[in-house]
């Protein structure tokens, strides 16, 4: 007899035959349950598998919760009518760096005269009406 | 016709078959062995079943994947350290304890003696000899220090080699013989040559 490849003395030898006979006295009910619990352990290592072998699935799944938010997007998305329209066929964003960069813009800001334009607005309203 | 099932598993894949039958005989064969270790670590029945239950289901959720051969060290790893932790709280119910009024330990035993009798008698000759051959080494394990008698049990009754040891202990290999070496002769002090 061998321990690992080792030759055993005669009081290990005589060790191990006192314990696997403590062994085979173990009492049935103890039996009957370290027989139960080996049998759950397995089915919770079946019911791990099971969970992970859902995830089979998700390539599936996840072209279709794509598909779905490029629909969503699509159909929420502005008719492109209503996008400002540019100037000379510039980008509007283009345009808006230009108007904040002026500094000709600025001062015209700056030099606001609210009452030219009410009345630049009223002549333009009363040259529509005479012209209809 | 509905699919043979285990569990939630689907018997009717070989390769999970294969392996939940494997995983049931590795289990099988080391339950008795698992339970003695512990049961003499925890020195309580009831607290030994629970730690190899505990490893067992840990060792199903967490281990089944990996080669059958890497599961006896694993096992034993997480049986160690499942026990480990039912020592520790232990020592801390027995610090709250210490401060309640006394109550009796058994409470809740099940004392069918039908159910606790032994399963395999030996030989009506034999039988004294080995009683006293196993209560004598079962109270010398008990007086070793937990990881002599750890590395003793290991390579002694569940049979595993130095590597196994060190791997199922968290020591080197140098460690697990020193160990083993130690329990010897602590054990051969006690219990003289053990002859039967």
């Amino acid at each position: 007899m061998s321990l690992g490849g080792e030759s055993l003395t005669e009081f290990e030898r005589n060790a191990r035959v006192v314990l696997e006979e403590s062994v085979r006295r173990i009492d049935a009910r103890t039996r009957s349950r370290l027989n139960q619990a080996r049998h759950a352990a397995l089915a919770a290592s079946g019911r791990r598998r099971a969970w992970w072998s859902s995830f089979t699935l998700m390539p599936a799944a996840g072209a279709i919760a794509a598909a779905l938010l490029v629909a969503v997007v699509l159909w929420h998305r502005e008719p492109a009518g209503t996008q400002p329209l540019a100037l000379d066929g510039q980008h509007p964003a283009v345009e808006d760096m230009e108007l904040l960069t002026d500094n000709d813009s600025i001062d015209l800001i700056e030099g606001w005269d609210g009452s030219f334009y009410e009345w630049a607005a009223a002549q333009s309203d009363a040259g529509a009406e005479s012209n209809s | 016709m509905p699919a043979a099932l285990h569990g939630d598993v689907d018997l009717t894949d070989p390769e999970e078959q294969t392996q939940t039958r494997a995983l049931n005989q590795f289990l099988a064969g080391v339950e008795l062995k698992a339970f003695k270790i512990a049961q003499a670590a925890l020195r309580h029945e009831d607290d030994a079943l629970d730690a190899v239950q505990d490893a067992m289901l840990q060792l199903a959720r967490a281990y089944a994947k990996r080669p059958p051969e890497e599961w006896k060290p694993l096992f034993y790893r997480i049986l160690e350290n499942r026990v480990r932790d039912m020592q520790r709280r232990r020592t801390v119910r027995g610090r709250v304890m210490a401060w309640l009024p006394l109550r009796g330990e058994d409470d809740d035993e099940d004392s069918d003696p039908v159910a606790q009798a032994p399963s395999l008698e030996p030989q009506p000759v034999r039988r004294l000899e080995l009683d006293e051959a196993v209560g004598a080494l079962e109270k010398a394990l008990e007086r070793l220090p937990p990881r002599q008698r750890q590395a003793f049990l290991l390579r002694t009754l569940e049979g595993c080699d130095v590597a196994e040891t060190a791997l199922a202990m968290g020591c080197s290999e140098g460690s697990v013989k020193t160990h083993y070496f130690r329990a010897v002769q602590a054990l051969r002090a006690q219990l003289g040559e053990l002859y039967l």
